[in-house]
């Protein structure tokens, strides 16, 4: 069996952001990086599948600068078997069509059963990678997945909806599932697998091999929302107050939808 | 401009959402229609085209049979912006749409600015101003950031559609919501009880409006100290520090170790009956009432929606 | 020259954090409280994610990497609970390294393979009621009767006494001998008859960390067991401690980082005078110093087990190293307590809890006076 997880290197999402010079991103200098979260699930539950069918091949693949080499490290010592870095220092300005184009002809005639990847990265936060992939590709996806099993070339998922709900839905390899958070417990790298993972092959490709697709949009701007200001006092008889108070919480919040 | 709105439908039920696209195509000033896979017998309020597919037939969860459907209506209908909630459905459905439209996908979006869209980046700490290239663009909308004043009114004129295939996903079906160990960290909606409840018995009218708002209920350090409610439950430094879409916090003064925990919430509603309490610097909405009347009000009020 | 970590490390302390910040940083307060040591959490899952070998080879179940990684480890969990740290820093490089550096192969496949791999856990007896700073006043015998050691006498104040399986002990072979030749060491497994423990310390800080009393009775310890030939003891012990300063210099640097963290998250929040108290020169100037204190520390902690990975002398470096960490880490969380205020001096907040953890980093492996001496005795040789 063939798999592969897409990954991506993010920053700590804890950190402080500032604009960067173009105006149009963030800062990359002085931030913490790391692999996205969601991804996280991903690598885990790929590594999984791998665990249970045993004759399996697993690489790992990012889209990046130099320094996401050491994010892949990390998917190589939670147990992907091989790496393949696609060398690019101008990711972040690329929008998700152009990276979802990447990943896809890098994968087309490769033969992978099955493709995991994040169902949304924390910093753009777009959730449209992993099916753009899939579309392109011309194979079943699978979004938000929150559990997964794997018998004789069928998936059984099951898809996290609002309110806690779940839905199943199942498929045939190939495949393509996004993971979300609550699939599974990433594993820590141990410390002998991050010594290992120094030994385990790591391509790297030149990203214009790779690009075949144009930019379908642009950032203009980046800029930091304002801040909140003093909120809203509302005072009266108990009654109205609720009314308003509901109101207020549909316009603003999606809660009461 | 021309916009197609994708309304969703869900175990029987049209999504309260549709409201949001509703007011979406408002602010932009711009003709729309709508496209449902849902039911005759539950219709949006809605003085437009609605091309209806019928759910029983084509599945409610079936991405393949739903691109289709909505590929068709595109076709007919040619707009400019095809419109989705940023939900589970949306995000799913919204990038078949763009890859087979060639359409550029802007999501998330909470807010316009002529051609430019706006969206969250980084946990929503920044925010991006993004110009789709395509003649074409596929949206997706941050729930609750295109709130309406008034419900919608009208009824919509039905266009029936129909797609033959099946599609190569299987629906399996709904799974309800699990009823675990409270994990306040989770939960979407957290109404937190403060000193200001009096004693033990109001923990049940707090617990109450948090279950109307199918959220969690937490509590201030000294209602856990005092034993009224379980220290899981409790927010703050000491506590857990949760981040809400909505947190409202009854009877809750704002003491910094307090705050701590739950500044980071989404939306922040506080009812209190001193005006000036602290809690006031970071609520969005300070009501100023007694708690022990407000608080049943509100959530009987909520319960009947 | 260069100041950056390795992507290796970076990997390991992104490892190690994540696993400290999650799973041993909630339990903290409360093992403190209650003085109660949690092997699964803070023994067992060490050797699940490879921590218990870090810096022994391949072949004896290790992980093959060098000092640097296994200091890091040692300072991020003690950055949330200085009793882990100090677990694996006594386990490794008292209980296990000895053994490594002094041992046969035979004894290096029989006890240092299963402490590598974390199956037994290490501990190491030099400490004695009448010898603490001054080793040569061991008077704990082992006589030969044939064939086998019978060893009597007790060791005070072992860290992980008790929870461990495999103890490093000092004993006098030579009553005769002068005072620093006379001593062996000997690999004493827990459950040989006549080897029991005595009582447990209550102590002011680590006290998740059990530290107890070690007694021999007429215990038979089979030859084979001496480690590093008869008379070579001191030897054994001092080298031992050599590499045993950095690991109490890194657990040190972690109690010191975790102050720093808590107390500059609390200046940001705490409101005086209507501001951030971290908005105040005199709050700022106290911080300034906390952490260029710690960055120093930090970077003589890295030197020396850098030295001590590249085959280099480190004796001095470590011993430096160690009472620039310890004595950083006294006053850095004693200053964090000060911008806590009466917070601080609660057992609410963390730092009440590491202020008594950095005071041990002072007094074991060598006082800060004896590492004094060490460096002094050094520079003047
Ligand atoms: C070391 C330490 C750690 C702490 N950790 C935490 C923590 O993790 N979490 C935490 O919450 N606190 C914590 N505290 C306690 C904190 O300082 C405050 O004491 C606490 O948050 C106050 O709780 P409260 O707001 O419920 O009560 P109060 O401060 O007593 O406020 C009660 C509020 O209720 C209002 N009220 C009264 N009656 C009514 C009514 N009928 N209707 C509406 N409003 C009414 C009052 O106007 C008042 O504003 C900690 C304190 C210390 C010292
Ligand atoms: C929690 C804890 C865990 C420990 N774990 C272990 C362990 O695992 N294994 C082990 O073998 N031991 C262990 N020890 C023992 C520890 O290493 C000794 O306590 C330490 O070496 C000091 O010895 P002492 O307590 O006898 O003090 P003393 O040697 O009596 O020292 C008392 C004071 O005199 C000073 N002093 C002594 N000699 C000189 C000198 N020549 N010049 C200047 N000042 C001097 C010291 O610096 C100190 O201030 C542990 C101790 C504690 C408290």
């Amino acid at each position: 069996m063939k798999i592969l997880v897409c990954i991506k290197q993010v920053p700590d999402m804890e950190s402080k952001f500032k604009v960067a010079a173009s105006g149009t991103w963030y800062d990359t200098a002085d931030l913490a990086w790391r692999m996205n979260e969601y991804d996280e699930y991903a690598v885990e539950q790929a590594v999984q599948l791998k665990e249970q069918v045993g004759d399996a091949d697993l690489t790992v693949l990012c889209i990046g600068g130099e320094q996401v080499k050491e994010t892949m490290k990390k998917a190589l010592a939670m147990g992907c078997d091989r790496g393949v870095h696609i060398a690019d220092d101008k990711s972040a300005e690329k929008e998700p069509y152009q990276i979802a184009g990447i990943i896809a002809e890098f994968a087309r005639d490769k033969g992978f059963d099955l493709i995991f990847t994040g169902m949304q990265s924390q910093d753009r936060g777009s959730a449209q990678v992993g099916v753009l992939v899939a579309e392109l590709l011309a194979i079943p996806s699978i979004s938000t997945i929150v559990q997964f099993t794997f018998a004789g070339g069928r998936i059984e998922t099951k898809r996290e909806l609002e309110g806690g709900v779940k839905a199943i839905v199942r498929t045939s390899t190939p495949a393509l599932v996004t993971c979300q958070l609550g699939l599974n417990t990433p594993r820590y790298p141990t410390l002998p697998n991050i010594m290992k993972a120094k030994k385990k092959e790591l391509v790297s490709l030149p990203v214009t091999d790779l690009l075949k697709v144009e930019a379908r949009q642009e950032t203009a701007k980046l800029f930091f929302p304002e801040k909140k200001g003093g909120g809203l006092v509302l005072e009266g008889d108990v009654g109205p107050l609720a009314d308003r108070l509901i109101q207020i919480l549909k316009e603003k919040t999606g809660v009461l939808a | 401009m021309k916009i197609l709105l994708v309304a969703e439908y869900r175990d029987g039920k049209l999504l309260g959402s549709v409201n949001e696209l509703i007011a979406f195509a408002g602010k932009m000033g711009a003709e729309s229609a709508m496209f449902l896979v849902g039911s005759d017998s539950a219709l949006p309020a809605y003085a437009g085209t609605l091309y209806l597919a019928d759910a029983a037939a084509c599945g409610e969860f079936n991405p393949d049979v739903h691109k289709q459907l909505l590929l068709d209506v595109v076709a007919r209908e040619q707009p400019e912006m095809i419109v989705f909630s940023h939900s589970s459905y949306g995000w799913d459905l919204a990038p078949r749409i763009a890859c087979a439209l060639k359409a550029a996908q802007v999501s998330e979006v909470v807010d316009v600015e002529g051609d430019a869209l706006i969206v969250p980046v980084c946990n929503a700490k920044l925010r991006r101003t993004v110009k789709p290239k395509t003649g074409q663009t596929v949206v997706t909308l941050q729930a609750g950031a295109f709130g309406l004043a008034d419900a919608p009114v009208g009824s919509p004129t039905v266009e029936k559609v129909a797609a033959a295939g099946t599609g190569k996903l299987e629906f399996g079906g709904y799974e309800a919501a699990e009823q675990g160990g409270v994990d306040l960290t989770k939960a979407e909606v957290i109404v937190s009880a403060g000193r200001g409840i009096g004693k033990p018995e109001n923990v049940a009218m707090i617990a109450a409006l948090a279950k109307a708002l199918k959220g969690e209920y937490g509590a201030s350090r000294p209602v856990v100290d005092s034993g009224w409610v379980e220290h899981k439950r409790q927010v703050g430094t000491t506590g857990q520090s949760v981040a809400p879409k909505l947190y409202l916090a009854c009877g809750i003064s704002g003491a910094i170790q307090h705050l701590a925990g739950m500044k980071k919430s989404e939306f922040i509603v506080a009812i209190n009956t001193d005006k000036d309490a602290p809690i006031g610097d970071v609520a969005d909405v300070l009501v100023v009432a007694d708690l022990k009347q407000f608080v049943p009000m509100l959530t009987e009020k909520i319960q009947a929606l | 020259m260069h100041f950056e970590h390795t992507e290796e490390q970076r990997l390991i302390r992104d490892m190690v954090r994540s696993f400290a910040e999650k799973e041993v940083a909630p339990s903290a307060a409360e093992r403190d409280e209650e003085e109660r040591f949690d092997r699964q959490l803070m023994f067992d899952r060490l050797a699940e994610l490879g921590l218990t070998g870090i810096v022994f080879p391949e072949e004896y179940g290790g992980a093959g990497a060098e000092y640097i990684s296994y200091a890091i480890a040692v300072e991020e969990l003690s950055r949330v609970c200085a009793s882990t740290g100090v677990t694996l820093s006594a386990h490794l490089s008292l209980g296990a390294n000895p053994i490594y550096l002094y041992g046969t192969e035979d004894q290096k496949q029989i006890f240092l393979a299963p402490l590598a791999r974390g199956e037994k856990m290490g501990a190491f007896g030099l400490t004695e009621p009448m010898a603490g700073s001054d080793a040569g006043g061991t008077k704990t015998t082992a006589v030969p009767d044939g064939g086998d050691w019978i060893v009597n006498g007790s060791k005070v104040f072992i860290t992980n006494a008790g929870e461990a399986d495999t103890y490093i002990v000092f004993a006098r072979t030579d009553r005769e001998a002068e005072k620093h030749h006379g001593i062996s060491a000997f690999i004493i497994e827990k459950g040989t008859p006549g080897f029991t423990f005595g009582k447990k310390e209550k102590k002011m800080g680590i006290r998740s960390s059990p530290t107890m009393e070690l007694v021999f009775e007429n215990c038979r310890v089979p030859a084979a067991n001496l480690l590093g030939g008869e008379g070579n003891g001191f030897k054994v012990a001092m080298k031992t401690l050599d590499g045993g300063r950095i690991g109490v210099a890194a657990q040190a640097l972690g109690i010191a980082q975790g102050a720093l963290d808590a107390a500059l998250a609390y200046a940001r929040e705490r409101m005086q005078f209507g501001s951030p108290i971290c908005r105040f020169q005199g709050v700022q100037f106290q911080l300034a110093d906390m952490a260029t204190q710690i960055e120093a520390a930090r970077l003589m902690v890295y030197q020396a087990a850098w030295r001590a990975s590249n085959g280099m002398s480190y004796s001095q470096y470590s011993a430096m190293a160690k009472l620039m960490a310890s004595e950083t880490a006294m006053r850095v969380t004693t200053q964090a307590v000060q911008v806590f205020g009466g917070y601080g001096y609660t057992r609410d907040f963390p730092v009440e809890r590491m202020m008594r953890d950095a005071k041990i980093t002072e007094i074991y492996e060598g006082t800060s006076e004896i590492q004094r001496l060490v460096i002094g005795s050094a520079l003047t040789r």
